[in-house]
């Protein structure tokens, strides 16, 4: 069969082959090896709006100066002081132990070995931070100034 | 000190009135530490101008940050919500003055032929 210029004959086989199977053409059908269907993976765009949506960030609002609030120079924490090197302090309630420790170590350049803390009845968070073993908790109350 | 004022404070660029606002900050806790420890009278009131004070310093500081911000979207098309005019809910949805006042052409010219005629009656 001669395929110069398609002739009538090539012509009317493939109007026939067009008539019965369709112009689509076969696609090959996936074979599936496990009875369970997963989702198939899409694509994921990244974010990229096209203004943001606050201008500018906020400064960090929990600042050391905000975390300890004011030291407490009652007589049971006058006895912490003396006997256990721990300093007490009002912090903030939304403070924890390690934003207390770093604060601490911002203001007043004073490592703390452990932090424990309450809320008080009157919805403050007390804070009881024991010293390294090498610093005098009596020496740093005098030096903050609160004795 | 003496209270800074908040026309000497926009003089001021940003470095400096961070720094000006960390040394108020800190007098701020020393004051604060003097209390518990019974300070002196002219050391309490002295709490409230401190207070004041770093009011003062974070407003000028935003309040320039915001102009600035505001100068550097000036060309583009889209603003920070914050940075867009507030009002209410309502209003910012409602059609602009341009919108409302649009007709058309169809609308205009029976407007320009059939305006609303006023008579009078001669006394």
């Amino acid at each position: 069969m001669t395929k110069a210029a398609p002739s009538d004959k090539n012509k009317a086989l493939a109007a026939k082959k067009a008539a019965l199977k369709g112009v689509n053409g076969q696609k090959a059908r996936k074979i599936r090896t496990s009875t369970t269907f997963n989702r198939p993976k899409t694509l994921k765009l990244a974010r990229s709006p096209k203004y943001a949506r606050k201008s500018v960030p906020h400064v960090p609002r929990l600042d050391q100066y905000k975390v300890l609030k004011t030291p407490l120079n009652t007589e049971s924490a006058m006895k912490k002081i003396e006997e256990n090197n721990t300093l007490v302090f009002i912090v903030d309630v939304k403070s924890n132990k390690r934003q207390i420790k770093d604060a601490l170590k911002k203001m007043y350049d004073v490592t703390a070995l452990k932090v424990n803390t309450l809320i008080r009845p009157d919805g403050n968070k007390k804070a009881y931070i024991k010293l390294t073993a090498d610093v005098d908790a009596l020496d740093v109350a005098n030096k903050i100034g609160f004795i | 000190m003496a209270a800074p004022k908040a026309y000497e404070l926009r003089t001021k660029n940003k470095a400096e009135l961070t720094k000006q606002l960390e040394e108020l900050k800190q007098e701020l806790a020393s004051l604060k530490v003097q209390k518990v420890a019974g300070g002196s009278a002219g050391k309490l009131t002295k709490i409230s101008a401190v207070r004041k004070s770093i009011a003062r310093v974070m407003t000028v500081i935003t309040q320039t940050q915001r102009a600035q911000l505001r100068l550097f979207y000036q060309k583009k098309n889209f603003l920070p919500l914050d940075l867009r005019v507030k009002k209410t809910r309502a209003i910012r949805r409602r059609l602009t003055k341009h919108e409302a006042s649009v007709k058309t052409v169809k609308q205009q010219k029976k407007d320009i032929h059939f305006p609303l005629r006023k008579y009078a009656v001669k006394a």
